[in-house]
């Protein structure tokens, strides 16, 4: 019965240490996804500040 | 040039979009920080560009002080604004970064630090600009106040890492995997022609404001080719 | 209105002196009528020395009366108090040139644009320096801490922060007070870049009242001759730009 337990104990231990790997951060996803998200929203908002503001430039221009 | 100028855009979205698969797909994740090193392909071009983009808004300072051309105090100001829209972004996303890795959203690292008051002295750059009216005095204004921040970048990187060497170091990632390092590079490209499109787009918008703050097209015409509306559309 | 007239005052004397003025004489000249002008009005150094005491009073308050951390941070509050004071000594530098038109008729002068400006910005340096030696035994009181290291290196470290406030200071002053919102432009343009002086003044300060063991001393004074000597040189070869029509 012991040696039993002891194996048990010894088998969940190895797949912790697999699980957890050497130091590794585990997940953090959404970091990742924020990330990449205000970088395309960033992007995508100025795109159109610039096309808002270009449009606004020829208006004036043809008003002239 | 305006079809160059858009193919630019074109070809620098579509390699986003394959940078998205490749970062966050293809790439792997790495041995210490797992895959919330993958904010690196982002983050780190980003900063680049903002570099870039001040180094570029120097150069126009100086040469606008040697001799006065409305086109590159334009070239000034768009790329004072770009660098300023990467700059905070990149910013950000180094406190995402830093946040799972050193956890905390802010640890006064170097290089943060020093991107951060470039970021509030560009800014200022561009409040000076929207505050001085008269477009000469404000063109050498604006010159005289980026020639003066960019000196200052050196001594502010100093200054924070001796002032940071008595607390701890952060260290950095290396990029050793030759994986990793293609997915930067090929972000620092994408990167790089968004950083010329956003540049050149907001250059003609600057030229447009100053042909109408001074109503004077004809003078404005120092090689730069003067679209009409037709043409421009 | 005693500010302007002496301004104008100031600029006649130069008038009726010499053809050409020279550098060194065109820089005593404009120091000589800024110092005069701050003397007459006194009123103005005297509500600038009692803001500066206010705002270290304040720190005291909102840091807390815990006295081992007000010791420790002192240099920083000194430092912050006399950033905020050299604010108000900038923007009226300038103001009292633009007001009455007075810097039109220093332009139309034979005064070189760089002495004007080592003539401001020694005075707003001057200003400044006298401020922060005021400041020291208010510093001393109300923080409770000793000068380790002794009054010279006290001095020097004063006077380096000083000049290096004052050199970018006047430079964009001069910008600042032709611009809208000149207030908030002042403050905006200059604190980003004085962040390294400010470190290096901060941290030098503290070492002078706390001890030096590890020799940072001499690396904080380093930074601080590098970073005058690279803004008054920019002065001097900006500021002509600044004011020229």
């Amino acid at each position: 019965m012991r040696l039993l337990e002891l194996a048990g104990y010894l088998l969940e231990g190895a797949s912790t240490a697999e699980r957890v790997g050497a130091g590794r951060i585990v997940g953090g996803w959404e970091y990742v996804y924020a990330a990449y998200g205000i970088t395309y929203a960033a992007i995508i908002v100025y795109t159109l500040s610039l096309w808002l503001r270009r449009r606004s430039a020829q208006q004036s221009e043809d008003f002239r | 040039m305006n079809r160059v100028r858009w193919a630019i855009f074109i070809v620098a979205v579509a390699m986003l979009g394959v940078g998205a698969w490749l970062a966050l797909a293809w790439a792997p994740p790495d041995r210490e920080m797992g895959d919330v090193q993958r904010i690196m392909y982002v983050h780190v071009p980003q900063v680049w560009m903002a570099l870039l983009a001040a180094t570029l808004n120097f150069g126009c300072s100086v040469a606008y002080l040697f001799k006065k051309s409305w086109k590159t105090d334009a070239l000034a100001e768009a790329s004072a604004e770009v660098g300023v829209l990467f700059g905070a972004v990149g910013i950000s996303l180094g406190s995402i970064w830093g946040r799972p890795t050193w956890g905390v959203w802010w640890a006064w690292d170097p290089r943060l630090t020093t991107a951060a008051i470039l970021l509030v002295a560009y800014a200022g750059y561009l409040a000076l600009r929207r505050f001085v009216e008269d477009p000469e005095r404000r063109a050498v204004w604006s010159a005289v106040t980026a020639i003066v921040a960019y000196v200052d970048v050196p001594l502010i990187w100093y200054s924070v890492q001796w002032w940071r060497s008595l607390h701890q170091v952060q260290s950095s990632p290396k990029t050793v995997d030759p994986q990793m390092t293609l997915v930067l590079r090929w972000h620092a490209f994408a990167f790089l022609g968004l950083l010329i499109f956003f540049i050149w787009s907001r250059y003609q918008i600057a030229m447009a404001a100053r042909k109408h703050e001074l109503a004077m097209p004809a003078e404005l015409d120092e090689g730069a080719r003067i679209q009409t509306s037709q043409a421009a559309r | 209105m005693q500010a302007t007239a002496a301004s104008a005052l100031g600029t006649n004397r130069i008038a009726l002196s010499a053809t050409r003025v020279g550098l060194l004489r065109g820089l005593a000249l404009v120091l000589t009528k800024d110092m005069l002008i701050e003397w007459r009005t006194r009123a103005r150094l005297n509500a600038l020395v009692i803001f500066a005491f206010g705002t270290l009073l304040i720190f005291s308050f909102a840091l807390g009366p815990d006295t081992q951390l007000l010791q420790r941070n002192a240099g920083g509050y000194l430092w912050l108090a006399l950033l905020f004071a050299s604010l108000m000594a900038l923007g009226e530098s300038f103001r009292i040139e633009r007001e009455n038109s007075a810097l039109e008729g220093l332009r139309l002068l034979p005064v070189d644009p760089r002495a004007l400006f080592l003539g401001k910005a020694l005075g707003n340096a001057a200003v400044l320096i006298g401020l922060a030696f005021v400041l020291v035994p208010v510093m001393v009181g109300l923080f409770g801490v000793s000068i380790s290291l002794g009054f010279g290196p006290l001095a020097l470290t004063l006077i380096l922060g000083c000049l290096a406030i004052s050199a970018p200071g006047t430079l964009y002053s001069a910008v600042a007070s032709n611009a809208r919102a000149r207030d908030v432009l002042l403050p905006l343009l200059l604190f980003p870049l004085i962040i390294p002086a400010l470190l290096a003044a901060v941290k030098a300060t503290s070492v002078v009242l706390q001890g030096d063991p590890m020799s940072q001393l001499r690396s904080w004074f380093g930074l601080l001759v590098g970073f005058n000597l690279v803004y008054w040189g920019l002065g001097v070869a900006l500021f002509p730009q600044v004011v020229e029509e």
